[in-house]
């Protein structure tokens, strides 16, 4: 067979964004040796693009926060179809990771008595986000990769993984290529930790970078683990919308924790109009009070622009829908109105979102401190992904972990703002010493030769097809365009179904796609080896949004546009049956113990 | 919509002894980035054209290359700004692995050179460690460093002695050499002290003027030259 290089680690980390680097860094910590895979350069991943924060319970700002708080609004915010037990975990955990990060050097904003300040943000009941600035993804990476860089971690860069490698039922390792030569590599490892992040490529209009093809959850289904949840596909409500060039990039929610409000083309704040139930106590009556809250007012309730992304998202689709959107098809976020506030408002919006004010005015030639941006929702994170165990973060396959975006279970159907940079903190950890853990008592063991033959052969067959076979492109962009009418913010039953026959017609032309040239860094090949995942995470995700009949969370039915109860007892499971296909199950939630019970009731 | 010429270094690892320009006519809106433009070549007209990307927002900073003579990150520059007429190459100063892509271990090994990573080896307390807004201010600006390396490139003093440390791993030392809370400073100033440290900067501004971050990376490295000659980074 074509000739492969061989490495061996104790335990290898796929991914390396914050969720891989943390990972990497717990397991090197306990003394194994670890190897970490990125797509792309050391430091370029996706978490780089976080803006708002990570959230935890540290109370600096308002000492009435606890975990107990935090763990309520996670619960509320994924409409209890969470795994509680991540949930507790995480919210317990966070103040101490943020504190780690804050001991290795990160910079963060400070109170005016020198501690890490902390900053507002959807669903959550009190300031609760460190951050800086707007920049904090690229703060945490950055920190988590020098702390890293002298601790013994080797890092396989531009490096994408194809299969997994099993020995019985156990994942034993990995097999990919390097991009730059094209060359095939061996990871030999006692344990595998998946942290490959999201699935933002399957759709056209997206906030996510070129990674995000669903690589961990494809690799992971086909090495026999569940999914779960795959149907909750968070859309971020509030996307650039025009230019066209730059459709999906992200407008932080940052800008309405800083008090910027939605409008309509009628000049109406909208999002008034409706505010779900079980959020009316916690929300401003009037948009005084909601100033009064982004300003720090304690005793005032968060303005409806800070409700869930889910609802916040569906409200911007309704406008639109009936007529009240912007020229180019959003609506209006304006933050340049606080002037009517603030004495040195510019300077103020200036200083508090500094990559807001440049990402406009470079792109759009919009100066956001004086006229309002268009804005409109854009795919933004999987919620659903890799089932795992809560306290140990591996899969349902010994040996394989999981950590971050393509791990399932803590956001349940829609997650918080700066959820995501703390649910990466936490679980990167843990999945880092339980993998670490594993290896100690596992060791890799004797490599399958035909398997590793029929995945070079597979991975090679789009250069014997050359330019017979149709490009990788056309067909990545057929499949999001399809994804992003079929199966987007608002779903119907016979629209999935139409899906569903898209993907096989898709699965086909997939299996026939060509490239020319040579297999140095070529990125038409790795395209067409992106694909097979993007179909694999888009098909689970068709099947389980037909499954749900009911909306909930970041899953809208228009067929079944209610919240339904029988539908709040379980969690869509999706793994790979006899034969090769996709099979959907239900698992049951296991009932809150009554210690969580009771924070929930306390906190209605 | 106007059609537009780029013209693009390509090299082949495989097939070319040497860098070759190709042209291609592309049609663009003004409002189209140069990233957008390269991919419209790399989807309809040659998928083997080869360029890094990730985030596509400015932040991750894979994209940096030559546009017009210029460093800059591709995924932020308008087309309408750089004419009908475009030349894009890849950064100057490392091997051109294949087309735009260029070799980026040099660079990392100067990052690395200047112990880039937070140095103070007595036990933080039990919460955070306690800093000023003030000394939280001191360093910000240099903390915004994507390590893209459009200053390094662009450093004529970088282009003749590629043993210099160069700019961006000045801007990285300067984060944590004015950090109240870091107990390294004076390690890194000897570092920098050296011959291939920061004394090779001729205060050419080419630096501050292509990073796309704005840091006024200039500036930053004055402020190092001059701890060092006072001996300290607090005074």
């Amino acid at each position: 067979m074509a000739g492969y290089e061989t490495v061996e680690h104790d335990v290898l980390v796929i991914g390396a964004g914050g969720a891989g680097l943390r990972a990497a860094i717990a397991a090197a910590a306990e003394g194994v040796s670890v190897g970490l895979v990125c797509k792309s350069l050391l430091g370029k991943a996706h978490t780089v693009m976080a803006e708002g924060g990570a959230a935890a319970a540290m109370g600096n700002v308002d000492d009435r926060d606890s975990w107990k708080v935090h763990f309520a609004d996670t619960m509320r915010g994924g409409q209890y179809l969470n795994n509680w037990r991540m949930a507790e975990l995480h919210a317990q955990e966070a103040p101490d990771r943020v504190r780690e990060l804050e001991a290795w050097g990160a910079l963060f904003d400070r109170t005016p008595d020198g501690r890490i300040l902390q900053r507002n943000f959807g669903g959550h009941r009190y300031p609760r986000l460190a951050h800086v600035g707007d920049r904090t993804g690229l703060e945490m990476i950055r920190t988590l990769q020098d702390h890293g860089i002298h601790q013994g971690i080797d890092v396989h860069m531009e490096v994408t993984v194809l299969t997994l490698l099993r020995d019985g039922d156990r994942v034993t390792g990995a097999f990919g290529y390097d991009r730059e030569r094209g060359r095939f590599r061996l990871f030999r490892a006692g344990a595998v930790v998946l942290a490959t992040g999201g699935i933002g490529r399957a759709y056209k209009i997206t906030s996510n970078s070129w990674e995000y093809t669903g690589d961990g959850h494809a690799l992971a289904y086909h090495a026999g683990a569940a999914l779960m949840d795959m149907e909750f596909v968070q859309f971020h409500p509030t996307g650039m919308v025009w230019p066209p060039s730059v459709r999906g990039i992200l407008v932080t929610e940052g800008v309405r924790g800083e008090g910027g409000v939605l409008i309509n083309s009628e000049g109406r704040r909208f999002m008034f109009d409706d505010i779900p139930e079980n959020y009316r106590g916690q929300t401003a009556d009037d948009a005084e009070e909601g100033w009064r809250y982004t300003q720090g007012d304690k005793d005032a309730r968060r303005p409806p622009e800070l409700l869930t992304r889910d609802h916040v998202a569906r409200c911007i689709v309704r406008e639109v829908r009936e007529g009240r959107g912007s020229p180019h098809g959003g609506v209006y976020l304006d933050i340049a109105w606080i002037a009517q506030k603030l004495p040195d408002a510019k300077a103020h919006i200036r200083k508090k979102l500094p990559s807001m004010y440049h990402q406009f005015k470079q792109l759009a030639e919009i100066d956001i401190t004086s006229e309002p941006m268009e804005v409109g929702p854009t795919t933004h994170y999987m919620m659903g992904g890799i089932r795992v165990d809560g306290d140990t973060q591996m899969s349902t396959v010994p040996g394989l972990f999981a950590a971050g975006e393509c791990a399932a279970g803590l956001h349940g159907a829609n997650r918080l703002g700066g959820n995501s940079l703390s649910d990466l903190l936490v679980f990167g950890k843990r999945a880092g010493e339980s993998a670490a853990r594993f290896a100690r008592e596992n060791r890799a063991s004797t490599v399958d030769e035909a398997a590793l033959e029929a995945a070079a052969r597979e991975a090679l067959a789009p250069f014997d097809r050359g330019t017979e076979g149709e490009g990788a492109y056309q067909v990545q962009h057929d499949l999001q365009e399809m994804m992003q009418d079929l199966v987007g913010i608002v779903r119907r039953e016979d629209e999935m179904e139409r899906a569903l026959e898209g993907l096989a017609a898709l699965n086909e032309r997939a299996a026939r796609v060509g490239v020319t040239g040579n297999r140095e860094y070529n990125p038409g090949w790795h395209t067409a080896l992106d694909l097979p995942n993007l179909l694999t995470v888009s098909e689970a995700i068709t099947r389980s949004a037909l499954d749900r009949k009911e909306s909930r969370g970041g899953h809208f039915r228009d067929d079944f546009p209610e919240k339904d109860a029988a539908f709040s007892t379980f969690n869509t499971v999706i793994r790979k049956g006899e034969g090769g296909r996709m099979e959907l199950g239900r698992e049951p939630i296991p009932p809150l113990p009554p210690h969580l019970a009771q924070i929930v009731e306390e906190n209605r | 919509m106007s059609m537009v010429t780029l013209r693009i270094q390509r090299f082949n690892p495989e097939a070319d002894a040497a860098p070759v320009y190709r042209e291609y006519t592309v049609e663009v809106d003004p409002t189209d980035r140069v990233l957008d433009t390269l991919n419209a070549v790399k989807w309809y007209q040659d998928g083997t054209l080869t360029y890094r990307r990730s985030c596509a927002h400015g932040v991750c900073g894979s994209d940096a290359m030559r546009i017009n003579g210029v460093n800059r990150l591709a995924c932020k520059v308008l087309m309408r700004d750089v004419g009908a007429q475009v030349t894009v190459e890849p950064l100057m100063g490392f091997r051109v692995i294949k087309d735009l892509v260029v070799d980026m271990e040099p660079f990392f090994a100067q990052f690395r050179s200047v112990l880039p990573f937070f140095i103070n080896d007595a036990r933080p307390p039990e919460r955070e460690r306690l800093q000023s807004v003030e000394d939280r201010e001191r360093f910000d600006d240099t903390t915004k460093c994507i390590l893209c390396a459009a200053c390094t490139t662009s450093c004529p003093s970088f282009w003749a002695n590629e043993d210099f440390v160069g700019p961006a791993a000045i801007v990285n030392a300067h984060r944590f050499i004015f950090d109240t809370r870091d107990a390294a400073a004076a390690e890194r100033l000897e570092i920098l002290n050296d011959r291939e440290g920061v004394w090779r900067c001729r205060t050419i501004f080419n630096c501050t003027e292509a990073c796309p971050r704005e840091i006024k990376i200039t500036k930053a490295i004055g402020e190092v030259k001059k701890a060092i000659l006072y001996g300290t980074a607090r005074a």
